[in-house]
């Protein structure tokens, strides 16, 4: 009888397992550039001092996008609204486009930011679907506020990774 | 008198000894796949059969083949398709031990281990990317993909005969790939012979096996008379 009820347990055990089959995503789908703001000392005495950190007091993050005129309108979501002490943002690439603009406003002056990348499908799984993740190409930056731009890591994935270093003119 | 009392009682407590290399050979379906198949289909079949050698009743060489597939629509609506041949070989050990006073059977106590192999196109389609923020939609699909996936399998079992030759059985079984996925490759949902492609997993069969080409035991039982005859 012992016999019995074991392998009725056994066998209940493997029909738990096989029905407990987890179909939701469990993977994070959030592919995004990352931008660090940075303020160059190149006269400090230490030489630890010559790069910091940038501190933006109020900034504002929209991208541009063509329309059919051909003109660069803003999308209507903005992606950072006012927002104040950063120093750094991240932003989404245009998945069915080589090149993502994005218009930044800090403080009170406004920079142009025109990505080139290329895009690449990435099948997950059956449950998370497929991603687009980027290759950077270049970056162009207009100067008003800032200095220069650095792409430090190129491929654009769900990792966090610091993709783009932009300095700001120093004084 | 006594001494051929002993001899009497060795003859019969000796039957290992009689037990040729080859014992025959048994071919077993599996009954659980198939009804797993029929009555909770989620779009998975699978059926199996196999063979198994029976030498001096201690190990069991064995072959397994069968074919599987799944038809599966995630919440996404991604529809992933196959269809494939699996074979897996390996061998079981009898863990019985036989007490020298029990009668000889037939009946076996196993554990053993598996080689799985199979090579199998599949299809994924309707994969949907869209961009959140600046818009656009598309449908992606991943036609006629072909890959090789092999795995490895820890299996316990019983079989009993039912009646002379006939055999029932169950086993549980323990799955490891030991391939892992190419980067880049579109990773399949389910592989046939293996399961779903999620890590270790389990396995369950109940088998129905009939054992061809047995052992007679009557040269055994010959001995035997032969020294009744000489006690008279």
């Amino acid at each position: 009888m012992k016999k019995y009820s074991f392998i009725v347990f056994v066998f209940s055990l493997f029909l738990i397992i096989s029905c407990a089959s987890d179909e939701t995503c469990t993977q994070t789908k959030y592919v995004k550039l990352t931008v660090n703001f940075y303020h160059p000392n190149p006269l400090d005495t230490i030489i630890a001092n010559r790069i910091t950190t940038l501190s933006i007091d109020s900034l504002t993050v929209q991208g541009l996008k063509k329309d059919s005129s051909g003109k660069y309108t803003p999308v209507d979501s903005i992606l950072y609204n006012n927002q104040k002490n950063v120093s750094t943002i991240n932003l989404p690439l245009n998945n069915f486009s080589t090149s993502s603009i994005f218009k930044i406003r800090f403080n009170a002056i406004t920079d142009t930011m025109t990505i080139t990348h290329s895009n690449l499908n990435d099948y997950l799984s059956l449950e998370c679907g497929c991603i687009i993740t980027h290759t950077i190409d270049s970056v162009i930056m207009t100067n008003h506020y800032i200095d220069s731009a650095r792409i430090k890591i190129h491929d654009v994935n769900t990792i966090n990774a610091e993709n783009i270093r932009l300095y700001n003119k120093f004084k | 008198m006594n001494t051929v009392m002993a001899q009497k009682k060795k003859q019969i407590s000796m039957p290992a000894d009689s037990i040729r290399w080859l014992n025959g050979f048994t071919v077993n379906v599996d009954v659980a796949s198939l009804a797993t198949s029929t009555f909770i289909s989620n779009g998975i079949y699978s059926s199996e059969a196999g063979i198994q050698l029976d030498l001096k009743h201690k190990f069991f060489p064995t072959l397994e083949v069968g074919v599987a597939g799944a038809n599966k629509v995630s919440n996404d609506n991604i529809n992933f398709k196959t269809n494939g041949l699996f074979e897996r070989i390996g061998v079981d050990f009898n863990l019985r031990k036989k007490k020298p006073d029990s009668k000889p059977t037939n009946n076996l106590f196993t554990a053993g281990i598996r080689l799985g192999m199979s090579n199998f196109n599949y299809n994924v389609t309707n994969v949907s990317i869209t961009d959140n923020y600046w818009g656009g939609s598309s449908i992606i699909d991943y036609p006629t993909q072909n890959t090789t996936k092999i795995w490895y399998e820890f299996v316990v079992g019983v079989q009993v005969e039912v009646i002379r030759n006939l055999y029932l059985g169950w086993n549980i079984r323990v799955r490891n790939l030991l391939s892992t996925d190419i980067t880049g490759e579109v990773s399949p949902w389910y592989i046939p012979g293996y399961g779903q492609n999620n890590g270790s997993n389990y396995g369950f069969n109940y088998t129905l096996g009939y054992h061809f080409w047995q052992q007679k035991k009557i040269v055994k039982k010959t001995s035997v008379i032969l020294i009744q005859k000489k006690e008279k």
